[in-house]
């Protein structure tokens, strides 16, 4: 007796929502993705508060050989040549954003002194507020004192 | 006689479609970097030409050497120790001010270690100012008019001022 040839199922995977779903987390990123305006790589220093710095702000950091990079946080930070230049930076800031917030980024090793000037510089533009951006300090840091 | 023709299905390909979304998340996840967002906050004086008057045997004076050691009030302390000394200072008077002097040559680190303890010691005083006057008021509503009492006078204002 001849057989009836067997009707065979395809086996497919359905992956015509993968693509809504790809365009989803892409969405989600672009969304939530927010473009530094200071890409300077420091060592921050550690702390056990921390507070969420504005979205908006000026930036000014110092590498561990005392380099200093600024923005206003509207365009990408330029390099500062010499310390002195951070008094115009910051009078400048003051007279175009008086109300915005100047984030100190700053490694961990630099001197104070640099800090020190930094912050005279802003004292004297009249900066009212500064951020002083840190890492987190872990739980064994924490119990290590 | 009726003819059978063969239609071509009409489809718009679309399996590459999820290929080039996930290039772009890898894109992105790859591109992304992790801003450090966030940091201790320290409103500065208002107003530099008036310098707040502060007594120097009524505050209490931290010292950063060049080394990261701590000298409080003259004393040598852990920064460990910092917190514990000063809530006995604050519970007597929660207004106290506290300024912070690190040597020129102090790594920056210590002066950020020590102004953590100190914002955490203003908690710890915000607490007992409003236990003692102000119970009604929220933290939100106290910390609008915060004037945190921790000075970090500039070396211009230490030779200016100070000394």
């Amino acid at each position: 007796m001849r057989l009836k040839a067997r009707h065979e199922q395809q086996s497919i995977i359905p992956t015509a929502s993968m693509a809504d779903i790809a365009f989803l987390l892409i969405v989600f990123f672009m969304v939530t993705i927010t473009f530094e305006k200071d890409k300077t790589q420091v060592a921050l220093p550690k702390t056990e508060l921390r507070f969420e710095v504005p979205k908006i702000a000026a930036y000014i950091s110092v590498t561990e050989q005392g380099q200093i990079r600024v923005t206003d946080g509207e365009s990408m930070s330029t390099p500062v040549g010499r310390v002195d230049d951070v008094d115009a930076f910051a009078a400048n800031l003051v007279a175009s954003y008086p109300k915005r917030p100047v984030v100190l980024k700053a490694d961990a090793d630099v001197p104070y002194r640099h800090i020190d000037r930094i912050i005279d510089s802003l004292k004297q533009a009249k900066v009212e507020l500064i951020y002083l951006l840190s890492e987190q300090k872990t739980v064994e840091e924490l119990s290590g004192g | 006689m009726k003819l059978r023709q063969n239609k071509p299905d009409d489809e718009i390909p679309t399996s590459s479609m999820a290929d080039i979304a996930f290039l772009l998340i890898i894109y992105f996840m790859v591109t992304t970097t992790f801003a450090a967002t966030r940091g201790l906050d320290f409103s500065l004086p208002k107003d530099d030409d008036q310098p707040p008057v502060v007594e120097k045997e009524d505050s209490v004076l931290v010292e950063i050497l060049p080394n990261g050691d701590l000298l409080v009030d003259q004393k040598p302390m852990e920064q460990g120790d910092v917190l514990e000394y000063l809530k006995p200072k604050l519970e007597n008077n929660p207004k106290k001010p506290v300024i912070i002097k690190p040597d020129q040559n102090a790594p920056y680190g210590g002066m950020v270690g020590v102004f953590d303890v100190l914002r955490q010691a203003k908690i710890f005083e915000r607490e007992l100012i409003k236990r003692a006057d102000r119970p009604e008021m929220t933290d939100e509503e106290w910390d609008e008019g915060k004037d945190i009492n921790i000075s970090i006078p500039t070396q211009r204002e230490i030779e200016s001022f100070w000394f």
